[in-house]
C-alpha cells in the first residue's frame, strides 16, 4: 500500500501511514475548516488497510489540539478501525499540563471497543514572552 | 438577552464605517508583531491593492509596531493600543501609547517639524537624522516617524489626552490613499473622536483585541497565533480559549451570509479579559430563515447540566448522521463543556432577509 505522509501546518496534523514500516501516526494540530474532505483519503487508507492489516497495528495520536469538526472524524476512523481491535492498540499522547486532551483520550478509549493506552508527556518550553527591539 | 449588549453594539457602531479594521490592545512582543504583521498581509492580498500600496502600508505598521515596542512602558497597566483601518480611500493606521508629560513639547515639535516638511526636505532630513542617530547611538531620534511621513505621503496626525498629571496617551495617526495618483489630502478623514470613543471603550471592557472585517480559516489562523502569544496563564485555560475562538470563528466562516457584495463573511470578533474570565464574542449575520433553529438549539444546550452535557457529546460525537463538510453537531456542546457557562446570545434584524447574531462566551474555571 502506498504511504500517506503529510507535513504538519497551521491547521492540519502531519499524517504518517506507512503499513510497510509499521507506523501510524497523526500528530500536532487540527483544525481545517473542512475537516471531513482533509481526513477522506486518510479514511479510505484505512478502509484498505483493514482488508489486510499487520500483525500488529499501533496508531498513534499525538495531537496538540483539534477543533469539533476533526473530533468527529476521529470518531469515524476509530469506529473503523474497530473491525481490527484484536490487533490493534491506540496510543493517545497528551502533555501533562493538558487536561482536556487526557480526557479527549479516555472519552474515546470508553466509547470505543479499542485497546487504548493513554500516554502523558512532558510540556515543552515555552519561550514565547521573549519582548523584542530591546 | 446579552449582558453587555450595549457593549458588544457600541464597538460595531464604532467600527461600522470601516471595512476592515482591528485593533490590539496589550504589550507587544515578538510573536504578537509577526502576527500582527501577517493578518495585515492576508487582508491586503484579498484586497487586491496594487504592490506599492502593499509595501507602504507594511512598511508603516512596522515602523509603528517598532516605535511602540521600544517606547512601551512594560510596568505600566496601560495597554499600548494599535489598528488598522480599511475605510472608503484610505487605509488609517492609528497607535497610542503612554508618555511622560514632560516629553510631550519636545514630541510635538518634532511632529510639527516632520509635518512642515515637502517631501524633498523630508528625504534631506532624513539623511541627517540617521548620520546624527548613528554618531549618538542614542536610537530612535524620530527615524521612525519621519519614515512614517515619508511612506504614507501624508502628514502624521497627532493628539494628547491627559490621563494624570504624570502621563498622557500619544495618538498617532497616519493614513494612505488606496490610489497612490491621487493627491488630495482629505485630512476631515481624521478625526481623533471615534478613536478616543473606541480606545475608551475597549479600556473599560479590558478588550485585547477586536477584528472586524472577513472571516476565512486564513484570518483565523492569525488570529489564533495573536491571541497564543497574547495570554498569559495556565495552559489549560489558553488551550480551552484556543478551543472556544476555533469554534466560534468557524462558525462564522461556515454559517455566515454577506449582506454585501463580498466574497467571505463579515463579522466581529473580540476577546477581553473580564473579572469573570475571558471573554469572547462574536457577531456575524445569519438568513432570518435559520433564527428559530439556531436559537432553540442555543436554548437547548442552555439547559443541560454538565453530566448531560457530556452524554449528549458522547451520543453527537458517534453519530454519523450528522457529518458533512459543515457540520458535525458538536459545536455549541463544545462551548458551553469547555466555558462551564451559559452561551448568551442575541439576534438583530438588519432587513427582511438579514439578521445579525452575537454569541458571548464567558470562560469559567
Amino acid at each position: 500500500m502506498e504511504p500517506i505522509k503529510y507535513l504538519a501546518t497551521d491547521d492540519t496534523p502531519e499524517v504518517t501511514l506507512d503499513a510497510e514500516n509499521n507506523t501510524f501516526r497523526i500528530a500536532e494540530r487540527s483544525l481545517p475548516e473542512n475537516a471531513f474532505e482533509f481526513y477522506k483519503p486518510i479514511y479510505e487508507w484505512f478502509e484498505k488497510y483493514v482488508q489486510s492489516p499487520n500483525r500488529y497495528t499501533e496508531l498513534h495520536f499525538h495531537l496538540d489540539y483539534f477543533n469539533t469538526a476533526s473530533a468527529k472524524q476521529i470518531s469515524k476512523l476509530l469506529t473503523l478501525l474497530e473491525q481490527i481491535k484484536s490487533s490493534l492498540i491506540v496510543k493517545w499522547h497528551y502533555y501533562s499540563d493538558d487536561i482536556d486532551m487526557e480526557e479527549t483520550g479516555a472519552r474515546y478509549a470508553r466509547l470505543t471497543g479499542i485497546s487504548f493506552a493513554l500516554i502523558e508527556e512532558e510540556t515543552e518550553d515555552d519561550d514565547e514572552l521573549k519582548i523584542i527591539y530591546d | 438577552m446579552l449582558e453587555n449588549e450595549e457593549t458588544t453594539y457600541n464597538i460595531i457602531d464604532l467600527l461600522h464605517s470601516s471595512k476592515m479594521s482591528y485593533f490590539y490592545r496589550g504589550q507587544l512582543t515578538q510573536n504578537i508583531t509577526d502576527g500582527i504583521l501577517a493578518l495585515t498581509e492576508t487582508n491586503l492580498s484579498k484586497a487586491q491593492e496594487p504592490v506599492k500600496v502593499k509595501k507602504r502600508v507594511y512598511t508603516i505598521l512596522v515602523e509603528g509596531l517598532q516605535n511602540i515596542t521600544r517606547h512601551q512602558d512594560l510596568k505600566n497597566e496601560r495597554k499600548s493600543f494599535f489598528g488598522i483601518e480599511q475605510s472608503g480611500d484610505f487605509y488609517f493606521i492609528t497607535m497610542a501609547n503612554t508618555i511622560g508629560n514632560a516629553k510631550i513639547d519636545e514630541l510635538s515639535m518634532q511632529l510639527d517639524k516632520i509635518n512642515s516638511l515637502e517631501k524633498n526636505e523630508l528625504k534631506e532630513f532624513y539623511k541627517r537624522a540617521l548620520m546624527e542617530n548613528e554618531l549618538s547611538e542614542k536610537g530612535g531620534a524620530g527615524l521612525g516617524l519621519i519614515e512614517m511621513a515619508r511612506k504614507s505621503g501624508n502628514k502624521l496626525q497627532y493628539s494628547f489626552k491627559q490621563l494624570n498629571d504624570k502621563v498622557s496617551y500619544f495618538y498617532l495617526r497616519t493614513y494612505i490613499k488606496h490610489n497612490l495618483d491621487d493627491v488630495s489630502s482629505e485630512t476631515n478623514h481624521l478625526e481623533f473622536d471615534n478613536i478616543f470613543r473606541l480606545h475608551q471603550q475597549l479600556d473599560e471592557e479590558n478588550v485585547l483585541i477586536v477584528f472586524n472585517g472577513i472571516f476565512n480559516q486564513e484570518s483565523l489562523i492569525n488570529l489564533l497565533s495573536i491571541i497564543e502569544s497574547q495570554m498569559a496563564g495556565q495552559p489549560t485555560l489558553k488551550k480551552r480559549v484556543f478551543n472556544i475562538m476555533v469554534e466560534l470563528l468557524q462558525n462564522i466562516v461556515k454559517h455566515g451570509v454577506t449582506p454585501f457584495n463580498d466574497d467571505g463573511n463579515p463579522g466581529i470578533f473580540y476577546i477581553s479579559d473580564s473579572p469573570n474570565g475571558y471573554k469572547l464574542c462574536t457577531g456575524n449575520y445569519i438568513a432570518n430563515e435559520n433564527i428559530a433553529n439556531l436559537k432553540e438549539k442555543i436554548e437547548d444546550v442552555n439547559k443541560l447540566n454538565k453530566k448531560e452535557l457530556n452524554d449528549f457529546y458522547d451520543k453527537r460525537l458517534f453519530n454519523f448522521q450528522i457529518d458533512n463538510s459543515k457540520e458535525s453537531g458538536l459545536g455549541l456542546i463544545e462551548l458551553r463543556l469547555k466555558s462551564n457557562s451559559q452561551l448568551k446570545h442575541s439576534f438583530k434584524g438588519t432587513s427582511e432577509k438579514i439578521s445579525f447574531f452575537t454569541i458571548e462566551v464567558t470562560i469559567q474555571e
